[in-house]
C-alpha cells in the first residue's frame, strides 16, 4: 500500500451565535413553506366556519333554541378548528421527511428539538390567525359573545396549551408512521371523534354515563369548557366537568389539565423525533 | 492537530442484527479526496450516515476535523456538510432561499452569506436559476445547487453521498468535472461514496473498497490497479465460467487473484507473456468465445474484491 503524508486541521471552534436565531430561520422556512401551499391554512377552515355559520343557525332553527346555542356551536367549533389545523400542519412534516429537506436540516449543527419547535411556533400562528378569523365571521354573522378581560385570558391560555399539546400529537404521528397515507387515515380518529364527545354541540351530561365520564377525561373537553367560561362567561362546561361551587378553581384545574396535556404531548413529539431522527 | 477525519473500528448494526458495517478503520488527511467504493449494501451510506451523526454508530467512534461524532455532534456537523444519494430540497422555495437557510443554520455571517452566494452561483452555473423555485429545475440543476449549498459554510469536510446516481451521461460528466474542480482547489476535504469505477478513479486520490461492511482495499488507484500486475488476459467461455476457472486454477494459469464474472475469466498474468497464458487456455480444451489481453482497469480490482457481485 502506499501512504500519503498527511495533513492535519486544527479544530474549528463551536459556534458563537444567537440561540433564537436558528430558531427563527427554521419558523421562517416553516411558514414560507405554509404559505405556498394555501390549503394547509384554508381547508381546514372550511368545516368549522361552516359549523359555525351555517350548522348552528340552521339547529337554532330547528331546535327553536335561543341564540345562545349558536354561540355555543360557535365556540365549539374552536375544538374542530385546533385540531385539524395542527394536523394539516403535521402533513408539512411528512413532506419534510419524504421529498424535502428533512436530512439536510438534520446535518445542520443545531440542536434536532429546534426542528419541532420552529414548527409549531409556525403552527400556532396559523391557528391563532385562523382563530381570529373564526370568532371575527361569527361576531360578523351576528352571534352573540359576553367576554371580559379575564375571560379573554382564560380563553387565550386554554387555546394556545391545547394547540400546542395538539401539534404534539400531530408530530408525533408524522414521525411514527411512515406515509401521507397512513397518516391521513388517523387523522379522523385524533381531530374529529373526540371533538363529537367532548361537549361540543351539546353539553356533555346529554352524553350517556359512561360516555360523560370519558368526556371528563378528554384535555378538548376541558379546553372547551375554558373557551366558553372565557368567551361566553358561560361555566356550566366546567360544573359539568368538575361540579364544584368555585368557578375559578374549576376554570384554575381544567387549565392544569390541559397545560399537563400540552406539556406530555411536546414532551412526546420531542423525545420521538429526535429519536427517530438518528437511525 | 488532527486528520480531517479519523475512523477507528467503526460500526453499526441495525435493530434485528443487520451488520451493515463491521469496524472500519481509515483517515483522510486535509485536502484529499476519498473515495468509498462498493455494491449496494457494501455499508457506503451507512458509514456518512455515522460520520454526519444521521446514524449512531454501534460501537467506537469517528472525528470530523478533531470532533467526536458521538460526543460532540453539533461541532461536527458545524464543520462538515453533505451531498444527498436523493434530492434533498426545499422544493417550493427558490434556489437562493435554500442556500440563505443553509447559511444561517451553519452559522455564517449575514453579511458573508450574500457575496458567498453569489459567488458559488456563478461558479456553478446557477446564477440565472437562483430566484426560481427548485421544483422548477432539471435533475442536473439541483444537484449543483445541492452542491453550492453544502459549500456555502465552506466546510471542512464535504460528504457526497453518491452524487452523480441517477443523472443522465451528459450532466453526470459534467458534475464529475465539476466535483474535481473542488477537489482540485484543496480547501476541503471530501469523502465520496460511489459506485462508478470512472468517477472514483478520476477523482479519488484514495480508494476504500468496502464489502460486506469491511474495507478490503485501501489505497491510491493506481497502487490499487497495481496489484493485479501490467497485463489480464480476459476470457469468455459459453459454459460454465466457475468450471472454466477451476480448469485454469487447476492447470497453474490462474492464480488466487484471477476471478469470475458469468462466463467471463480473468486471469492476471503478472509478468507472465500473454502468449504462454492463451496457449495454456487452448490446451486446457475451453470453449472460448472470446480471449482479450489488456491492462487492467479498476473495475477488475472492484470486482475481483467483491466477489463479482454488481452494483445495482
Amino acid at each position: 500500500m502506499t501512504t500519503t503524508t498527511p495533513e492535519l486541521v486544527r479544530p474549528r471552534p463551536p459556534l458563537a451565535r444567537n440561540p433564537l436565531s436558528p430558531l427563527m430561520t427554521l419558523a421562517g422556512r416553516r411558514f414560507q413553506l405554509s404559505a405556498r401551499t394555501p390549503r394547509e391554512l384554508v381547508v381546514p377552515l372550511l368545516t368549522p366556519i361552516l359549523f359555525a355559520l351555517v350548522i348552528a343557525p340552521a339547529l337554532k332553527e330547528a331546535l327553536h333554541t335561543g341564540s345562545a346555542y349558536e354561540a355555543f356551536v360557535a365556540t365549539g367549533t374552536i375544538g374542530l378548528l385546533i385540531p385539524l389545523n395542527t394536523m394539516f400542519a403535521g402533513l408539512g412534516v411528512l413532506v419534510d421527511g419524504e421529498t424535502g429537506a428533512r436530512a439536510e436540516l438534520l446535518a445542520a449543527p443545531i440542536r434536532r428539538p429546534l426542528l419541532v419547535l420552529a414548527n409549531l411556533v409556525v403552527a400556532f400562528a396559523i391557528t391563532a390567525l385562523q382563530v381570529a378569523v373564526l370568532i371575527g365571521v361569527a361576531h360578523l354573522r351576528g352571534i352573540p359573545f359576553d367576554t371580559t378581560g379575564t375571560g379573554t385570558l382564560w380563553f387565550l391560555a386554554a387555546c394556545s396549551l391545547f394547540t400546542i399539546g395538539m401539534y404534539g400529537a400531530a408530530e408525533t404521528l408524522a414521525a411514527r408512521v411512515p406515509r401521507t397515507e397512513e397518516y391521513i387515515a388517523r387523522v379522523p380518529a385524533i381531530a374529529i371523534v373526540p371533538w363529537f364527545l367532548a361537549g361540543s354541540l351539546f353539553p356533555i351530561t346529554a352524553l350517556p354515563v359512561g360516555l360523560t365520564w370519558i368526556a371528563r377525561f378528554l384535555p378538548l373537553t376541558h379546553a372547551l369548557a375554558l373557551v366558553r367560561y372565557g368567551l361566553l362567561s358561560d361555566p356550566a362546561g366546567l360544573h359539568a366537568i368538575w361540579r364544584m361551587h368555585s368557578v375559578t378553581t374549576m376554570a384554575a384545574l381544567s387549565l392544569l389539565v390541559v397545560g399537563a396535556f400540552a406539556a406530555l404531548l411536546l414532551a412526546v413529539a420531542i423525545r420521538v423525533f429526535t429519536r427517530t431522527a438518528v437511525r | 492537530m488532527h486528520h480531517a477525519l479519523e475512523v477507528h473500528q467503526l460500526a453499526k448494526t441495525y435493530p434485528g442484527g443487520v451488520e451493515a458495517v463491521r469496524g472500519i478503520s481509515f483517515e483522510v488527511a486535509a485536502g484529499e479526496v476519498f473515495g468509498m467504493l462498493g455494491p449496494n449494501g457494501a455499508g457506503k451510506s451507512t458509514t456518512i450516515g455515522m460520520l454526519t451523526t444521521a446514524v449512531r454508530p454501534s460501537s467506537s467512534s469517528a472525528r470530523v476535523a478533531g470532533h467526536d461524532v458521538v460526543g460532540r455532534p453539533l461541532a461536527a456537523r458545524a464543520v462538515s456538510s453533505v451531498v444527498f444519494q436523493e434530492a434533498v430540497v426545499d422544493r417550493s422555495l427558490s434556489g437562493r432561499r435554500n442556500l440563505e437557510i443553509h447559511a444561517r443554520l451553519w452559522g455564517v455571517e449575514p453579511r458573508d452569506a450574500g457575496p458567498r452566494i453569489t459567488e458559488l452561483a456563478a461558479a456553478l452555473g446557477l446564477a440565472e436559476l437562483l430566484e426560481r423555485p427548485v421544483a422548477t429545475y432539471s435533475g442536473g440543476q439541483r444537484r449543483r445547487l445541492e452542491i453550492a449549498r453544502a459549500l456555502t459554510s465552506r466546510p471542512q469536510l464535504l460528504f457526497l453521498d453518491e452524487p452523480t446516481v441517477g443523472l443522465d451521461p451528459r450532466i453526470r460528466a459534467e458534475l464529475i468535472d465539476l466535483i474535481a474542480g473542488l477537489g482540485d482547489r484543496a480547501e476541503t476535504t471530501i469523502l465520496l461514496t460511489t459506485h462508478y469505477l470512472d468517477e472514483a478513479e478520476r477523482l479519488c486520490d484514495r480508494l476504500a473498497v468496502l464489502h460486506d461492511g469491511r474495507i478490503v482495499a485501501l489505497d491510491t488507484p493506481h497502487a490499487l490497479r497495481a496489484e493485479l500486475g501490467d497485463q489480464i488476459v480476459e476470457l469468455r467461455v459459453a459454459g460454465d465460467g466457475e468450471a472454466a476457472l477451476g480448469v485454469l486454477a487447476q492447470d497453474g494459469i490462474a492464480g488466487a487473484d484471477a476471478f469470475r464474472v458469468g462466463s467471463t475469466v480473468t486471469v492476471p498474468l503478472h509478468g507472465r507473456p500473454a502468449a504462454d497464458a492463451i496457449a495454456g487456455i487452448e490446451q486446457a480444451g475451453l470453449h472460448a468465445v472470446a480471449i482479450t489481453t489488456r491492462p487492467p482497469t479498476l473495475d477488475d480490482v472492484y470486482l475481483r474484491l467483491t466477489g463479482g457481485q454488481l452494483a445495482a
